[in-house]
């Protein structure tokens, strides 16, 4: 069985690219070959000029140093402070000796901070990670994500394990990013209300096929049925 | 297809235990009763090749009796114990007097007893004989009327006993903590890895089923009776037990840490260092103390045979009078039952710890009993 078959699409520099379907349908499959931690089987992901599809090793870790991502369960590490947790964003590009010490720079530090007062949360930078909610742990997220510094950020459905206000909160902060610091975004999402909002492009994925690819404003009522199934209703957050 | 396939599996697993259950209770009632009535003499019980012909011989009889029973739809205790689930409830509800498996139940239950006194030597005779229950009372009696002169010597050896204990998880938590993650297998994936993990968990499992007992005597004969070889010994199995529970930790840490560090192009190690860490940092901490509530009282033991300590001085003593003897006894029991499980529990509010400590409270209570009685 193949989770994807036939997708190929250009994403653009400063794009805000959101990607729906199904549950199942190939999105996380889809993101996360596009950062090596699936690999794909045949096909090429070009990134900066180089197919990444087939590379190994440290090859991988250059290529996740330019591409952030976040999750839909955060995936912070719990025991750690906030702020701990942004500048791991830097492993990356640390030695391993001083990293495994903790031995983040000045400068790493200033950066992290001002990423955090980006996505809101500069206050609570001495607090453990898990006393956080779940939308200020995403925030969290991007901002380690941010410390990266990436070209192109990937979110795997950031905001399904969140309510309906806190949503829009963390999708803010992705568009902000997006337009601020001009980073390109592919993001999972399942509600369409969401994208029409948010997205500049849109691809639809049906059981591992791309089914639609345009502008968030065409999905009509026939496309919505076309993606998800006939009798399908269109949920609607505020 | 797939569906067929997976049921004849099942099937043929639960009809392979079933026989080789049947085989061994069935072979087990005919080799008593082939004792009962042959009475063979010592010299034919420590001939190895012929018993071990017949046994097998008994075996064999016994795995197709099962077979021919259960192909006859007669229930045998294995086919009642192994039974596939699918299969379950089909057959009529029978009191159990009225099934072959009851009686075979109650049969081998009766006969394993009967066994189990004779191989014991299970003699009310003994245990009713007023010389040797004197003997018992004096020896208890000695715990009431402690021989002083004794004490000073027996406190060092008894600080020597801790401390052998102490040494010995503290130098096995470094070991056992890099082992740990070799031993991992979310770690060590890859045809190479594998290997290794493989020799290590095979070398750890040997390593863990040589009591800390044995290792003090090989080691006793390596570095000379005392204190040193008695730390070693219980190190040893100290790393291979940690290393296991250590491992078993990092193979049950949540992936979402793991994947979000490694998108941040961390490498293995620090992604270990920052994800998994963590993660297993607080299990390790009550395992480790765990470890060291059971060193404490593996230590005493282990002086018995030449590890050091309380125990080295009780075997010194055995020819002593049954005063010293027994306020010895006492003394090596009182180390043993340092309870540093409940103490530390209570510090660091882990409850974790707590209840082992309190399982390993009644297991020290009766090995307790054991060195009162056996010694
Ligand atoms: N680790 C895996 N191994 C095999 N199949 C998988 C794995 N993960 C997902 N799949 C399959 O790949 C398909 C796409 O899954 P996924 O990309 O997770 O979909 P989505 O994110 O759109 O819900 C599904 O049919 C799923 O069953
Ligand atoms: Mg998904």
């Amino acid at each position: 069985m193949q989770a994807l078959q036939g997708v190929s699409f250009d994403v653009k520099k400063g794009e805000f690219l959101v990607i729906i379907g199904l549950s199942g349908s190939g999105k996380s499959t889809l993101l996360r070959c596009i950062n090596r931690l699936h690999d794909p089987t045949s096909g090429e992901i070009i990134f900066g000029g180089k197919n990444v599809a087939k590379i190994s090793g440290s090859d991988i870790r250059t290529l996740r140093k330019k591409v952030g991502m976040i999750f839909q369960q955060f995936n912070l590490i719990p025991r750690h402070s906030v702020l701990s947790n942004v500048l791991m964003g830097r492993l990356g590009s640390m030695k391993v000796f001083p990293s495994l010490l903790g031995l983040f720079t000045e400068q790493d530090k200033k950066n992290a901070m001002k990423y955090l007062q980006l996505v809101g949360i500069d206050d609570k930078a001495r607090i453990r990670a898990d006393q956080l909610s779940g939308g200020q742990q995403q925030r969290v997220a991007i901002a380690r994500a941010l410390t990266q510094d990436p070209q192109i950020l990937l979110a795997d459905e950031p905001v399904a394990s969140l309510d309906p206000a806190t949503c829009h909160t963390v999708m803010d902060y992705l568009k902000k990013v997006n337009q601020e610091l001009g980073i390109t975004i592919v993001c999972n999402l399942h509600f369409l209300s969401l994208v029409r909002q948010y997205a500049t492009r849109v691809i639809a994925l049906q059981a591992g096929k791309i089914v639609y690819d345009g502008s968030p404003h065409e999905i009509d009522d026939a496309w919505f049925e076309r993606i998800y199934g006939v009798g399908a209703r269109e949920v609607h957050i505020n | 297809m797939g569906v067929k396939l997976f049921s004849f599996v099942q099937f043929s697993s639960a009809a392979f235990r079933r026989t080789i259950f049947d085989g061994l209770s069935f072979g087990f009632l005919l080799a008593i009763a082939l004792l009962v009535i042959l009475k063979p003499g010592d010299e034919q019980m420590l001939d190895m090749k012929t018993n071990g012909f017949v046994f097998s011989g008994l075996f064999l009889v016994s795995v197709l009796i099962s077979l021919i029973l259960n192909k006859n739809g007669i229930r045998t205790l294995g086919e009642h114990i192994f039974e596939p689930d699918h299969k379950k409830g089909q057959q009529i509800e029978t009191s159990w007097y009225y099934t072959l498996w009851g009686w075979q139940l109650v049969i081998l239950l009766l006969v394993t007893f009967g066994v189990g006194l004779d191989k014991t030597r299970f003699s009310l005779n003994e245990l009713l004989d007023e010389d040797g229950f004197d003997g018992a009372v004096r020896l208890f009696n000695g715990i009431f009327h402690p021989n002083f002169t004794l004490l000073p010597k027996a406190i060092l050896n008894i600080v020597e006993t801790i401390f052998m204990a102490f040494m010995a998880t503290f130098l096995a938590i470094p070991l056992a903590f890099v082992l740990s993650f070799f031993c991992a297998k979310n770690i060590m994936k890859g045809p190479f890895l594998f290997s290794i993990y493989l020799f290590l968990r095979t070398l750890l499992n040997v390593t863990r089923s040589v009591e800390a007992l044995i290792w003090a005597i090989i080691f006793s004969v390596w570095v000379g009776i005392g204190p040193f070889a008695g730390m070693l010994a219980l190190m040893i199995h100290s790393v291979a037990s940690l290393a296991k529970q250590y491992s078993e930790m990092v193979e049950a840490v949540s992936e979402g840490p793991i994947e979000g560090i490694q998108a941040t192009g961390a490498t293995q190690m620090q992604t270990i260092w920052y994800a998994i860490v963590p993660q297993v940092i607080l299990p390790y901490v009550s395992f480790t103390m765990y470890r060291w509530d059971i060193n404490v009282r593996m230590a005493t033991i282990i002086g018995l045979v030449g590890g050091g300590g309380i125990g080295t001085m009780l075997i010194q003593y055995q020819g002593a009078s049954y005063v010293a003897r027994s306020w010895l006894y006492y003394l090596s029991d009182c180390s043993c039952r340092l309870d540093f499980g409940s103490i530390l529990s209570s510090i660091t509010f882990c409850p974790q710890v707590e209840s082992l400590a309190c399982d390993f409270d009644f297991l020290s209570f009766l090995s307790g009993f054991k060195i009162f009685f056996c010694c």
